[in-house]
């Protein structure tokens, strides 16, 4: 098992991706500004929509459509992945993410009984109040942006 | 003593799993730290096409799924 030398700057770069995109001029600012504003309305109007609806689908199509292309024909500048993983350190990683979805897995094995609800089972009612669908449709865009720096 | 009911024995298995990776994801933003954070594992999976291309339709499934649904 290799041992990881002593961080590089990339490196630190690489674990705070947002010093990368920090903008540098005013115009910068002001793009910035108005791509926020406009994906804050585009999560409000998204929120909107019934579930199950063509609205709802359209609404989720459009952002995994738009940031797919631009992943394929206009990749921005991509934070540089490590060259390896530490085996133990990723090993936490992995015993939690079995455990969650064998706990998950078991809930929908059991037919998400009240008295053993899935993981969106329990999801659901806190993404009812728009609000918080908006944010959290926000951040699930937002994370596809970070997913298509990677 | 009354019996723990399932539903709650099951919402603090999940409250425990999430509360662990959020845990990990602090510890692994300290200088130094063996345990790579989830940009990090995500990006080295994402190395080759394909993972890219796995990682990116997993997002979009989570947004359907949550959103859509």
């Amino acid at each position: 098992m290799a041992t990881d030398p002593a961080p590089a700057r990339r490196d630190a770069t690489a674990r705070r991706p947002w010093r990368v995109a920090r903008p540098r001029r005013p115009a910068d600012f002001a793009l910035l500004s108005l791509l926020g504003g406009g994906l804050a309305g585009y999560a409000w109007v998204a929120a909107a929509a019934a579930p199950f609806s063509r609205g709802a689908l359209v609404a989720v199509l459009v952002p995994g459509a738009l940031l797919g292309a631009i992943a394929v024909a206009r990749p921005p500048e991509r934070i540089p992945p490590p060259d390896h993983l530490d085996a133990t350190g990723m090993s936490y990683w992995m015993i939690c993410l079995a455990a969650f979805f064998e706990w998950e897995a078991s809930a929908w094995r059991d037919s998400s009984w009240p008295w053993h609800p899935s993981f969106t089972n329990l999801i659901d009612p806190l993404l009812a109040p728009h609000l918080v669908k908006t944010l959290a449709i926000l951040v699930w865009v937002l994370a596809g942006w970070a997913l298509v720096r990677r | 003593m009354p019996p723990i009911p399932t539903r709650a024995i099951t919402i603090a298995g999940f409250v425990v799993a999430v509360a662990a990776m959020i845990v990990l994801e602090v510890l692994a933003g300290r200088p130094g730290s063996r345990i790579p954070t989830v940009g990090q594992w995500l990006g080295y999976l994402m190395r080759p096409k394909i993972g890219r291309v796995l990682v990116l339709a997993g997002w979009w499934w989570l947004g359907w799924h949550y959103f859509a649904r």
